[in-house]
This record gives C-alpha cells, structure tokens and sequence, in this order.
C-alpha cells in the first residue's frame, strides 16, 4: 500500500493522470448532457448575478443621494435574486441527480462485477469489507460529483463575467481582480496541496485508531479473562490523545493557509471599498478634486466583490471532496481492475485434443493458468472417472483452490485442454454444469435465515423423509433435536452456538439434499480440531461413496479413503500411492 | 471517568463546556464581523458619495470608517481561523469521549452476550455513527446560534433606522431560523431514518447472500438474489432523493423570504410620492443607513443558507445516536464478587449438578458432579460434541450454568465474576492474539514482567527459538488476529500469556492440538515443574505425559 503511494507521487508531479483521475474523469463523462445543463444554469446564475448587482447599485446610489427609489429598478434587482435563486435550486437538483445516477450505476456495476468473480473476490477483502467499499466508499463520491466537479466549472465561469462587467466602468477595480485572481489560485493550490496532506494522515491515523479498537474489542473476552479492560481503556485514552495532538498540529497549519486565502480575498474587498470611498470623496492621492467612478457605478463593484472571491474560497472548502473522491476511487479501483479473464482459453491444441480421455468424466490436459507472468497453477494433466473420489494436496498458493474454482465455472483464463464427458468445457451449457456441482468451502456458505432456509437454498422443497434422512446421514439430526427451535434456528453471521464441526456437518446435509453428484470440497476441515475433523471425514467417507469428488486438504488431515491422492506442487501434479501413508 | 448513562446530544453540548465556548465566542465575532463589513462598507460609499454631493467631500472623515472595514475584515479572517481550529480541537475530544464510553459500554456487556454484534456493524457504529454525531455542535448547532445572533445584531440597526422594520425582521427570522429549518427537517428526517434503516438492512444482506455466491450461483438463483439487492439499492436512492429535494426547497425557501424581507422593508421605509409617481424615503429615514442595511441582510441571508442542511443533519445525528445507545449497558444493580477473601487463593472447588451451555443454542455438557482440590490434575474427557469445552469455559466464568459452584466452601456465582477470574487462567480453543509486539502480548498477563521472565516463559513453552530467530525478536509487531501465526504458535504465545499470570488454577482447553511430539513434551515439563498450578483442568484428546497422573473425568 504505501509503496502504491508512493509510486504514485513522481507520476502526479509529471502531470500524469492517476488512475484514480481518468476513473473519476470516466464516471463524470456518463453524465455530461446533466453537466452541460448545470452549466447552462450556472451562467444564468452568473447573468444573474451581475443583472442583481446593477439594479441593487442604481436603487441604493439614489436613495443615498436623492432619497428615493425607482420601484422598476428594485423589481428587476428582485427578479434577479429570484432567477438567481431558482438557477441554484436549478443547478443543485440536476447536479445532485446526476451523482446519483452515477453512483447507482457504479453499484450495480461493482455487484455484478464482484458477482462474476466468484470466490476470486476474496483475494481483494473479505464480504464485510467488501460491503464498505460498495456502499460506503461509492457515497463517498457524492461530494465530488454533486459539488466538487460542477464547482470547478464556476470557479472560471463567475470571475469571467465579473471581469467583463467590470472592465468598461473601472479600470484599477479591474486590475485589482486580474492580478489578486492568480494570486488567489496559486495560494488555492499551496492551501490544496498542504490540505490534501494533512487529509491523508488523518485518513490513515484514524484508521489506525479504529484498527486498534477493533482489535482490542475483538479480544475482549481475552481481556476481561487477564482483568487488563481498564489497561486497555487507557491505551485507547492515550492514543485518542496522541492523534489529537498530532492532527491538531497539521490543522493548525492547514487553516492557516485557507486563513490566508481568505485573509486576501477579505483584503482585497476592503481595499475596493476604500478605493471606491476615497475615489468618491476625491481625495484619491493621485487624482484629487475629481471622482473616478459614480456613486452607481462604485456600489456595482463593491456589490461584486465578494461574488468574485466567493466561488474559489468555496471550491477550496470541497477540496477535501476531492480527496475522498480519490481514496475512494482507489479502492474501487481494485475492485474493477480484479478481472476474471484476461482472455478466453487459447485456441483448441489438436495434439492436446487427441489427447483427451473421452471415456473419462473429467479429462485435463496441460491445464493451468499464468497470471502476470506468474503460474498460479502448473500446467497440469489428469482424468478422473465417474465415481471416483480424489484427495488433492499441496502446500498453499500452488493453485489447488484456483482449480476448484476452474470446475466451478469462475475462472476462464485457462490454457491446455478441459473435457467434461468427453465435450469440452467451454461448449458445455455453465448452468446445467452447474446444478450437477455441490461446493463445500472451509468455512461454509450461509445466509441469514434458518437452519431449514440454508439447507434448501436455492433447490425444491424436498419431502420431510428426505429432508430427515439427509439429516440422519450426515449425522446432523442429533445436535439439531437439541436445539429448542431445531431446524427454526436461526444462523446468524455469529455465535449460533454450533460448532465448526456441526457446521460442516450441516453443509454435508446440504450436499446431500442437492442431489448434486460431483462434490466440490476446499479444506473443509481446516478450522477443525483433529478430532473433529476425523469426524467429519468418516461422515464424509459414508455419505460420499458414489459419487465423483475432489477434496482438497493438506497433509495434516489425510484422506485415507480417497481412491486416488493427487499432491500438486510448483512443478506440476504427482501421483501418490494412498495406501502407503495410510 | 467511568460513563454509565446514555448519550444525549445535549450532553454532547456540555460534554467539554470550555472547549466549546472558545470556538462559539470566535465564531461569533466572525460572522458578525461578516455582516458589519458589508453593512458598513456599503454605508461608507453612500455616504462618501453623499458627501461630495452636496459639496461637503473634502471634510469627509474616511479615515475611521475605511481603518473600521480593514479592522473588520481582519476580524472575519481572524475569527475564522480560530473558530476552525478550536473546534476542531474540540471534535476530537469528543471523540475520544465518545470512543471510551463505547468502550465502557463493551467492557460492561457480559461474557455470553459479548460478541452479539457482528464485527462489520461495530465499525460502523464506532466511525460512520460517532462521525455522525460528533459533527453536531460544528454543523447544527453553532451555525444557529451564528444566524440568530446576526439577526439580532441587524435588527437593532433596523431600529435605529425605523421601528416599524422590527416587524418583517422578526416574521422572517422566526421563518428563516425556526419554521423552514424545522419542516424541512422534519420532511427529511422520516426519509433519513428510512435511509439509515435501509442502509443497514442492505449491508446485511450484502454479506449474507455473497457469503453464499457460489452455492446461490450453482444454484442457478443467484439472479433472484441479486435483483432484490438491487430494489433495495433503488429504494435507499428514493429517500436519498427525498432527503435531497427536502434541503433543496428549502434553500429555495430562504432566499423568498430574504426577498420578501427586502421588499417588505422597502414598503415601510418610503411612501409614493402622487407626481413623480416615485418612492420616496420616509422623513427621518436616511438612505445611506437603508443601504448598509439591505446590505447587512444579505449577508444574514448567506449565514441562513446552510441552516436547513444542518436540520437535515441533525436527523443523522440523531440516528446515530440511537444506534450508539443500543450498545448501552444498563449499570449492574448489585456487584458480583467472589465471596471468600479475594487475597486467598482458591483450594477447593466443587460443582454440584454443574451444566454449561450456549446461550442461543442451549448445547452444553451433560449435568455433573465434580470435586477438585489443591494438587488435584483432572483431564476432562470424552466424543466430540460431549461438551467437553463448554464445561471447561463454564468453569471459567465464560458461559451460562445451571447448577452450584461451590468455590473455598462458599458458594457464588462464576458467570462473568471478575473477581474470581482473577484466580484462574483459562486457555480457551480459539484464543486470542492481539495486535501488538510479542511483548506487549505477553506482558498483557504480568505487566511488569523482566525481559528475562519473557524468555523463559517463552522457554517453557519452546518459543523461545522462533523468536530468537526473528529479526526483532521480542518486539516483533505481530498481525491483525495473529495470522502470521500458525495454529500452535498462537496457542502457545496464549499459554504463555497465561503463565506469566501464575493464577493457582490453570484451565487448558485442547493446548497441545497441532503440536509435535517433542514440543508437547516440553510443555508438559514446564507445567510440572517450574510453571506448575495448584489446580489444573485439562482438555484434550492427545495422550501426554501431563495427562498420565491425572484423575480423569469422562463425560461420554
């Protein structure tokens, strides 16, 4: 991570765009004909609120002198606050409406992504995780969009028109404008950068705060055991302290800078209406005994003042938009760029084809897959028959996981030949495939709902025998007539109070309702204790006879049962003999 | 300071009074330096222009008028700045405050009940909702008090200038300040607390249905799934919609009724003069003063603006705040404590018709009777799924009982005793690793431990070697949750942690699952000799030497 930043400074300074930049640039072009009309309703705005300024100096200039008004005057400087107000009102919705849409689409876009990788999502985070960036960090853009993006536009828009109004009555108000602007900027972009460096370390210490809470409240039942609670308190006492010095240290530099800004702009308005004042009394030191400007025109340029520095200080408050927008980019970022597939399977090998066992329910040959230069799984060649059951072992990260994943139907990027019945697999309808799978992962798939609900998810309510002798066979019905609401009981996220190993056991049960005949297991036993775990295989063992399985576990947990045992490693796939280890 | 009442936002307020006056003060004097400074210059060229006009320029006197607007602007700036910084200084007091009453709230909720909340929904409570609710003070509640003040200060120069000006001021400050902000509030807070509802109801299901992508994809009813994701997602962009039209209006509101201000205040000052068919000022009404207050209000009018997105907020805050009061932990009426002297150490324990269980799920041991005294050793045994480890975390205090214990002779109730557990150590089956250094791990059982107990300890349960081998040896950070550790590895740093302690009643649950036989060996040794308890109860089913001289129990 922080070598990413890192990386990313040099390429900022050689006015690259980050990705993050061109991603944000992407997402704000879908919805350009919004943005255009925002900007339509930002120069009605501006119009208006040069039309205001006028209308308000001409009626403030005669009651001041001739203690009157003219009421035609004061209704167009009326209209003018009301077209004002309507342009904004005008502008707010459709910029509003057009993050939305942006952010919606981007949801779905990322649920659907993250739906075709499968279980190549848990490579980027965990579900919860996960969760946060697809809700959490996609409204984080909502500021960037909604304000940020069509702020940017008005900051050039509305100083503009002021200059050009301004030009024909004053010429120092004008030069006043012209040379603070670019000052004004500049310091924008000194106050900007030192913001977006005291954002980034808040961002990150704040999450090292939250880490640090998490992580003692994850361990509270450890630590009330040790009676180390109020040990902890003060740890997260003194921290808490530390980051508000420290952060306290860089804000106060931070609002020093914006201070500045505003300072300027404050300055430079004062220095108009004292020009404009001793301009009027003719005392100015270099033209003495005669006025510049009219009383009009001199309460027109103090009335615009303000509006010219207004959008920039502005734009400088939703910098921090900016900021967020990109954090969040970044994440989401490795959520889109985590692809499945960065092509189809290479054309057909007719040496591999001929290869191929057709008699054979599984047939590969020189099957594996490179990622980045990297094998993720060593081309490797195996059949397996109807009804044979297979233990895969390996160390972790040689691809025994990417395999199953293979057979699932989630990772296309293959090489080398892959037969299923003597067809090969990319001709194979995927959701017929499919529903002959069962897939029993180490830690099991539930839903929030029932024991009942997540045995039949997604598959006809069988009949109650069956249900029962699904039940019996896995051995679930014990423990499940011990619990008070038996098959009622909710599974929630946590704590149901049912054991790894009954856990396993509810997953088998659900293997068997399926009526699925190719068995799909990773690790099932690896949070197992070796008891248990010896348990749960010899169910597995009963249960699984007839039907075509792939178990993959480590060493520790043999499956002396398997027909075949298969090691893969680095270099490829080995044969060993079971029964010699058994 | 140990917190045990619910938050409310008015103890926000004066959770830190000093700290909140400083920001409010310089606050204050900002905005209404703000409005003084527009009133005022605009007074300064009416009057100047005035002035020439009738031939009286050169007696003019600019100077204090132009030092007042320079002082004025520096003023705004000034205040500005200081109102940022002190309140922000403030916000993060708060939300340390706010951080350790959760934390209380965490450390009061008892053992069974301790991890209800899952671990996703803690950390939004503890950044999404106290982000929520520490920006109250800053986003609602000064910008009022700013608004109301410049209000007043403006229509006290509107009595200078015309009395009858009183009335549309307080019409519209009444609408401005109370009647818009609070309706629209009010539209948008139903919306808000749908949303905040929707909000979680959606990341739950989010993580249940793709906890279950694959079984749901193979299953060919993934499509399903998702598209009622993707309703709830439609329904949450509604009230969004909702919050956002009702903050919208409500701008638009304010600036009719600044409009309305004006023309109301233009009504009552002048008079139409019949010929010229112009308006003219009232007697007594001065035109430069009129303009510095047109111009005054303007700016009130800007200070107003953001008023009805700060009620909209308030309605986040208060979400947030329930959410956060859920994990309030009433106080406990009366304090468990172990009976007997806490200074002796326990010598006799004996449960009768003793049975652990789980809360939810009611599994546990089968009831039993047991006796153990000082030098005993049992190893309690039996099938999985017998209970074995629920009665071992029962005895720990860990979990819900039925039956008596009888602790020295006097009989009290273990569940969450802190007292008692201060006696015994227990090495659970899952336990857990903090993420701090080897060290600050081991020091969390003696806080005081010498280097040299560490590497002993360490020696006793042959860590000792890995650590040495690591390149910062004793300070190693270790990470989140131990995951740089295998299984055993973790379990020992635990048992070691335990040792340190020297509790006379050392309860290990499966301590040698996953260990070689030379490493079990080791550890047998140190906990016969040199780390030896008085009363040991053990779970395992891998025969070791510790188990040989035990008594052992079976509860198949």
């Amino acid at each position: 991570m922080s070598k990413n930043k890192e990386a990313k400074k040099p390429s900022k300074a050689s006015r690259f765009k980050t990705p993050e930049v061109v991603f944000l640039d992407g997402l704000s072009n879908q919805q350009s004909s919004k943005y255009r009309l925002a900007q339509g309703f930002g120069v009605l705005f501006a119009v208006s609120l040069v039309l205001q300024a006028w209308a308000l100096a001409n009626v403030f200039s005669d009651m001041a002198l001739h203690q009157s008004f003219s009421l035609s005057l004061l209704v167009i400087g009326l209209f003018a606050i009301l077209l004002r107000a309507l342009a904004n009102f005008g502008r707010e919705r459709i910029c509003t409406s057009a993050s939305r849409d942006i952010r919606y689409g981007l949801r779905r876009k990322l649920v659907s992504h993250l739906t075709e990788l499968g279980p190549a999502r848990l490579r980027i985070d965990e579900d919860a995780a996960l969760s946060t960036r697809v809700y959490e960090q996609v409204d984080a853009l909502d500021d960037f969009f909604s304000r940020y993006k069509p702020q940017v536009f008005m900051v050039t828009l509305i100083p503009c028109v002021i200059l050009l109004s301004v030009v024909s009555i004053s010429w120092i108000a004008f030069f006043v404008f012209m040379l603070t602007a670019p000052l004004v900027i500049v310091f924008m972009i000194f106050v900007g950068h030192k913001a977006a460096q005291a954002n980034r370390r808040q961002f990150s210490v704040l999450a090292m705060l939250s880490n640090q809470f998490m992580d003692l409240s994850q361990g509270l039942a450890e630590l009330k055991r040790l009676s180390r609670t109020d040990e902890a308190r003060d740890r997260l006492s003194y921290s808490a302290e530390s980051y508000q010095k420290t952060t306290m240290g860089v804000l106060v530099l931070a609002f020093l800078s914006t201070a500045t800004l505003e300072l300027f702009a404050s300055l430079s308005i004062a220095m108009i209406a004292l020009y404009l004042g001793l301009g009027l009394i003719e005392s100015l030191p270099w033209q003495q005994g005669s006025s510049p400007v009219t009383l009009t025109q001199a309460m027109f340029l103090l009335l615009l003042a303000p509006e010219f520095y207004l959008p920039l200080r502005q734009l400088g408050n939703d910098y921090h938009a900016k900021q967020k927008a990109e954090a969040a980019a970044t994440d989401l970022l490795e959520i889109l760029n985590t692809v499945q597939s960065t092509a189809k399977a290479s054309a057909p090998d007719s040496n591999l084809s001929a290869d191929i066992n057709k008699q054979a329910f599984l047939s590969l040959r020189q099957v594996g897959w490179l990622e980045s230069g990297r094998h993720r799984l060593a081309p490797i060649s195996l059949d397996v028959f109807k009804g044979e059951r297979v233990w895969l072992s390996g160390e972790s990260g040689v691809g025994k996981s990417s395999l199953l994943h293979l057979l699932l139907g989630f990772e296309e990027a293959y090489q080398g030949e892959f037969y299923i019945e003597g067809r090969p697999f990319s001709e194979r309808n995927l959701a017929e495939w499919r529903t002959k799978l069962a897939w029993l992962p180490q830690s099991p798939e539930w839903v929030n709902g029932s024991i009942k609900r997540n045995l039949l998810l997604g598959i006809e309510a069988p009949s109650d025998d069956v249900l029962q002798e699904a039940l019996r066979k896995s051995q679930c019905d014990d423990f499940i007539q011990a619990l008070p609401n038996g098959l009622e009981t909710s599974l929630t996220e946590l704590g149901s109070g049912l054991s790894g190993g009954q856990m396993q056991r509810l997953s088998i049960a659900r293997a068997l309702l399926s009526q699925a005949d190719v068995w799909l297991l990773d690790e099932p036993c690896s949070g197992l204790d070796t008891e248990t775990a010896n348990a749960v295989l010899n169910t597995l063992n009963q249960v699984s006879k007839g039907k075509t399985l792939l178990i993959v576990s480590h060493d520790t947990h043999p499956i002396l049962w398997a027909d075949k045992h298969w090691s893969l490693n680095k270099g490829g796939l080995h044969e060993k003999n079971n029964q010699t280890i058994a | 300071m140990k917190k045990t009442t619910k938050l409310s936002l008015k103890q926000l307020l004066f959770a830190n009074p000093w700290g909140f006056v400083v920001p409010v003060v310089l606050g204050v004097v900002a905005s209404l330096s703000g409005v003084a400074l527009l009133g005022v210059s605009g007074w300064f060229i009416s009057a100047a222009g005035l002035a020439t006009s009738v031939g009286m320029g050169l007696f003019f006197n600019y100077l204090t008028p132009g030092a007042i607007v320079r002082g004025l602007s520096i003023f705004r700036t000034a205040g500005r700045y200081g109102e940022q910084v002190s309140s922000h200084n403030h916000l993060l007091g708060l939300l340390k405050t706010l951080r350790l009453w959760v934390w209380d709230q965490r450390v009061a909720k008892d053992s069974a009940n301790l991890y209800e909340q899952s671990r996703g929904d803690l950390l939004q409570r503890l950044v999404s909702d106290l982000d929520q609710i520490i920006r109250w003070p800053l986003v609602v509640f000064l910008p009022w008090i700013y608004a109301l003040l410049s209000y007043t200060v403006v229509a006290l120069f509107a009595y200078f200038i015309l009395p009858a000006l009183l009335w549309p001021m307080a019409v519209a400050a009444l609408l401005h300040l109370v009647v818009v902000p609070y309706a629209c509030g009010r539209v948008a807070s139903h919306a808000v607390h749908v949303g905040q509802i929707l909000g979680v109801h959606r990341r739950s299901r989010f993580v249940s249905l793709f906890s279950a992508l694959v079984t749901l994809t193979i299953r060919g009813h993934w499509k399903d799934y998702a598209k009622r994701l993707g309703q709830l997602d439609q329904r949450q962009l509604h009230t969004e919609l909702l919050v956002q039209n009702a903050v919208s209006t409500g701008r638009l509101l304010a600036y009719i009724i600044t409009m309305g201000l004006i023309v109301s205040s233009f009504y009552l000052v002048s008079s139409i003069e019949p010929e010229t068919g112009k308006w003219v000022l009232l007697e007594g009404v001065q035109g430069t003063w009129m303009v510095g207050f047109i111009l005054s209000l303007l700016a009130v009018h800007e200070l107003v603006l953001p008023l009805v997105q700060s009620f909209v907020a308030q309605g986040q805050s208060y979400v947030g705040l329930r959410r956060l009061n859920q994990l309030y932990e009433a106080p406990k009426d009366s304090e468990k404590r172990f009976s007997t002297n806490s200074k002796n150490d326990i010598n006799h324990m004996s449960f009768e018709h003793w049975r652990g269980f789980h809360a939810s799920s009611g599994m546990g041991n089968a009831p039993i009777d047991l006796t153990i005294q000082s030098g005993d050793k049992v190893w309690l045994r039996g099938l999985s799924g017998s209970g074995k480890s629920t009665l071992l975390a029962s005895m720990a205090g860990d979990c819900l009982v039925s039956g008596d214990a009888v602790i020295n002779g006097v009989k009290c109730d273990l569940y969450d005793n802190a007292a008692y557990q201060q006696h015994i150590s227990y090495l659970p089956q899952f336990p857990y690793i903090f993420q701090q250094s080897i060290a600050a791990n081991l020091r969390m059982g003696q806080a005081d431990a010498s280097e040299e107990a560490l590497w002993s300890v360490l020696e006793a349960v042959a860590l000792a070697d890995w650590v040495r081998s690591l390149p910062n040896a004793l300070e190693t950070l270790l990470s989140s949750q131990g995951r740089n550790l295998s299984g055993g590895q973790r379990k020992r740093l635990a048992l070691a942690r335990l040792l340190l302690r020297k509790a006379p009643v050392l309860l290990l649950d499966e301590p040698f699952d996953g260990l070689d036989k030379a490493t079990i060996e080791t550890i047998c040794k140190s906990l016969q000799n040199d780390y030896k308890p008085d009363i040991l109860v053990l779970v395992s089913h891998i025969d070791s030497r510790l188990g040989d001289d035990c008594q052992v129990v079976d509860l198949s």
